[in-house]
């Protein structure tokens, strides 16, 4: 046999290219919408929306709400990373959407109505409109807790957090680390026990999933040495050891952040206002309250534009 | 001369360990030595790191006895990130100590648990970045970096924080041949320019022993041997000369009963350099082509590759092109740099990825009208991770969860397993659990579940890494039998000299595509990096020659 010998530089014109583009990704990150602000300032934003989220009932405030966020994680680029969040908001909104009508009982205007002998099933306009609200809500809340994690980067979020507690920040750091890397690991468990003649992807589902079991205990085994090694590697590196310093050479504190933190902290305090004075609250039984009405409040425009106005600031600072 | 770190009497039990790692080390590390820390698997290479900077025994937990001391701090007392400043240690696996997502940030961090204030942050960030050439890297995210770019940052964050000591576990175990070169000199750089102290824990010593001003050798949790490089050759070449680099086995070849004397007073060449500058003053003898056994003649076709297109993406792909024949009683060697393809190409070889375009068969048949389980009968793949492969108890349970797979009847069943057994000597750990095997073992026992059926392929992934010398020999020869017995076995490795010592045949990839495809004596022949030692000493006047058993010392022509 012969040698066949060719040089690089007669690589085909569209390898090159490739690894052209290849190398292009790895210029400066992308900065869109709330990714890649100040830690302090989008943690206070989001956590004004995750508040909004959880203390807001009327269910048109509520679906703006959520309308709200889906629109900011689409600006910002990052819908497509929430949809797994999305799922699982989707898949619990649903149930309890479906659940609530079927037993509850407070509403007056009764839609339907089934005698099964030991229980009798009375479903109402307000039983509906609660548990699509509640859904809603829960969605919400859900997408807020995506929203954190795309206007914080996991970095952020461990700067952030080992100002209070190393212990929160070591736990988050793993954390963060724990579903990509478990993904990775599941794949390639996999494919070792595949190619040792192990059929995991035939037969009906409950096979699938027998032929599967026996990888737990070994992606668990992994995941554990490897959140070993991350603290190891942390602890040598002086985590902590003591009050650390933040490097802020790379993001100076602009005028969008503090339009974030201005915003959230507005947000906060006019959802306070409504919650002492109880204006946010709305009634869903017996009778649907006025959901319009609610819409003109102070506490709700003032909530509007405190988290408004700094997402669009924030977005067109992006584009300038 | 004020030594920088120190251990008295330590001695070391992990957790439930049934021996201890470390067994009364007594060392003291002066200012600006490089020591070469060598032993096999399971030594207290690491451990001995580990204790330095304080993770043993303030992480791991354990039985400590003894006392380990840097600059003034006692490590009974003091935790690692009270050491941090003072010691660094860089890990084997570069992937398991990242902790934030892009290269700068991740080299501050470290500077910020330290408190460092934040322009100075920037300036030690910097300085760094240029000293290992990651400055266009800056920005990147390390989830996008190769294993060798990876492992200079993790050397450029524990270097900015200017530790007095520099702990380097196996740091080249995953790089190309190019990449550690690049490696070892920024450490060598770093060594000349500030005067660290370097302890490097590593196997491959024909990379490293030259750097060295001091080597230890360790077995069985005991420092043996704590000496001047000159004086451990010396000690190597009586019974132990896989720890030397192949230049001083080929030179202690000649030199026979006289080689420790010459070790000993630096007459054994450590480099290609040294053995070169040496070649010239040996007038009366001359190395010669020893004549070998003719390799047995290729046989059937095991698998096929048509112009093959592999990647992730159908307008990315990562080689294009490729057709390449593997026949029975072939061992070929597939090289190149990090993320050239060269994993993503083997995965098509059982079907684990679909190609891009092209196609690909085994034993005649295309491999996307099988599965991956069915393939498995005719190709064994044994990936990076040998951990990846236990779900049984013992290893005994490992052999026969793969022979149930191929529902073969008893008989057949006893016979495969008893033959991997003997191939792989594994006799003696049929009932232990392969997790808490050393490395080498560990592979042994993978290779054994994937390759226990008797199929005609062969395949492994970068068996070598962080094997120590005597295993890889074993595995060498294991490797040569199976092709000799007509398999045909595919090797993924950046080990140039393990793979010269056992492959017939080398392809080389790069750019996109096969670059170099040929006999191994040919391909690695006049290669700048993908070459062993013993060729880039001889290759002028023995083209071909790749290792030292291919070459005798004869008469010199008057």
């Amino acid at each position: 046999m012969s040698a066949v010998v060719t040089q690089a530089t007669l690589a085909s014109e569209p390898a090159r290219a490739t690894r052209g583009r290849r190398r292009g990704l790895r210029g400066a990150p992308v900065t869109r919408g709330l990714a890649h602000r100040q830690p302090a300032a989008a943690a206070t934003y989001v956590a004004a929306v995750a508040f909004a989220a959880l203390v807001v009932a009327n269910p048109v405030q509520v679906a703006i709400l959520l309308a709200f966020v889906v629109a900011v994680l689409a600006l910002s680029g990052r819908l497509r990373e929430s949809l797994p969040y999305v799922r699982i908001a989707l898949a619990v909104g649903l149930f309890l959407a479906i659940l609530n009508p079927l037993f509850s009982r407070g509403g007056l205007d009764v839609l339907w109505e089934a005698d099964l002998g030991i229980v009798t099933i009375t479903m109402t306009l307000q039983g509906i409109v609660y548990g699509v609200t509640t859904a809603l809500r829960l969605t919400a809340v859900i997408l807020a807790f995506a929203l954190f994690n795309v206007a914080l980067d996991p970095d952020d979020q461990l700067g952030l957090l080992s100002r209070f507690s190393f212990r929160s920040g070591l736990v988050l750091s793993l954390a963060s680390r724990l579903f990509p890397v478990l993904s990775n690991d599941a794949g390639r468990i996999a494919d070792a026990q595949r190619s040792r003649g192990v059929e995991l992807d035939r037969g009906t589902r409950r096979e699938r999933a027998a032929a599967r079991v026996p990888l737990l205990s070994v992606l668990l085994t992994r995941s554990l040495e490897r959140a070993v090694d991350v603290a190891a590697a942390m602890e040598a590196r002086g985590y902590g050891g003591g009050r650390r310093s933040r490097w802020l050479h790379r993001r100076p504190w602009r005028a969008v952040d503090t339009a974030l933190a201005g915003g959230g902290a507005i947000a906060a305090v006019a959802l306070l206002g409504g919650l002492l004075t109880d204006a946010v609250a709305y009634d869903f039984y017996p009778l649907l309250d006025d959901p319009w009405t609610q819409l003109l409040d102070l506490w709700w425009l003032a909530l509007l534009g405190a988290l408004v106005v700094p997402a669009a600031l924030t977005l067109r600072w992006d584009r300038r | 001369m004020t030594s920088i770190a120190r251990l008295d009497r330590v001695t070391y039990t992990y957790p439930g360990a049934p021996r201890p790692a470390l067994r009364g080390v007594s060392l003291a590390i002066e200012p600006a030595e490089v020591i070469l820390v060598l032993g096999g698997s399971g030594s207290g290479k690491s451990t001995l790191l580990r204790a330095l900077n304080g993770l043993v025994p303030h992480f791991h937990g354990g039985t400590f006895a003894g006392r380990v001391t840097v600059d003034e701090f006692d490590t009974r007392t003091a935790r690692p990130h009270d050491l941090a400043h003072r010691v660094g240690l860089v890990f084997q696996d570069p992937e398991n100590q990242a902790v934030m997502t892009t290269v700068e940030r991740e080299i501050a961090f470290g500077l910020e648990n330290l408190g460092v204030e934040s322009r100075a942050i920037t300036r030690l960030v910097e300085e760094a970045l240029i000293s290992l050439g990651l400055s266009r890297l800056r920005h990147a995210p390390l989830a996008e970096l190769s294993g060798g770019e990876l492992q200079k940052v993790a050397l450029a964050a524990v270097i900015a924080v200017q530790p007095h000591l520099l702990l380097l576990d196996e740091p080249t175990s995953q790089l190309d041949p190019v990449s550690s070169e690049e490696l070892l000199a920024a450490i060598r750089r770093l060594s000349e320019d500030t005067g660290a102290t370097i302890v490097l824990a590593e196997h491959r010593v024909e990379r490293c022993l030259h750097l060295a001003t001091r080597v230890l050798f360790m077995e069985d949790g005991v420092v043996v041997v704590d000496a001047p490089p000159q004086e451990f050759a010396s000690w190597a070449v009586t019974g132990h000369r896989e720890l030397l680099p192949p230049v001083a086995r080929l030179f202690a070849r000649r030199l026979n009963g006289q080689a420790a004397a010459h070790a000993e007073s630096g007459r054994l060449p450590m480099t290609v350099k040294d053995a070169r500058h040496m070649l010239d003053l040996v007038e009366d003898r001359s190395p010669q082509r020893h004549a070998v056994a003719s390799e047995a003649v290729p046989g059937d076709v095991v698998l096929e590759t048509r112009r093959l297109a592999v990647g992730y993406a159908k307008d990315d792909a990562l080689l294009e092109d490729v057709g390449l024949r593997l026949r029975r009683g072939e061992l070929v060697a597939l090289m190149g740099e990090n993320g050239a393809g060269k994993s993503t190409l083997v995965k098509h070889f059982n079907g684990l990825l679909a190609p891009l375009r092209g196609t690909v068969h085994l034993l005649g048949r295309d491999v996307a009208d099988l599965s991956v389980a069915e393939a498995a009968r005719s190709c064994a793949l044994l990936g990076q991770n040998p951990n990846d492969y236990f779900v049984r108890e013992s290893v005994a349970d490992e052999i026969d969860y793969t022979l149930a797979q191929l529902e073969l009847d008893g008989r057949r069943r006893n016979e495969l397993a008893g033959r991997i057994v003997e191939e792989l000597d594994l006799a003696g750990l049929l009932e232990r659990d392969p997790r808490a095997l050393s490395g080498g073992e560990r592979t042994r026992v993978a290779l054994a579940a994937v390759a226990c059926g008797d199929p005609a392929l062969v395949v492994l992934d970068e068996p070598t890494r962080g094997m120590d010398p005597t295993h890889k020999l074993e595995l060498a020869a294991t490797l040569r039998r199976w092709t000799a017995d007509g398999r045909c076995v595919v090797v993924v490795t950046h080990d140039v000299e393990f793979a010269a010592r056992c492959a017939n045949r080398v392809v080389v990839l790069g750019d996109g595509g096969v670059l170099a495809d040929g006999p191994a004596a040919e391909v690695l022949n006049g290669s700048l990096f993908f070459s062993t030692q013993v060729n880039r000493l001889l290759r002028h006047a023995l083209p071909g020659i790749l290792h030292e058993d291919e070459v005798e010392w004869g008469m010199s022509p008057q």
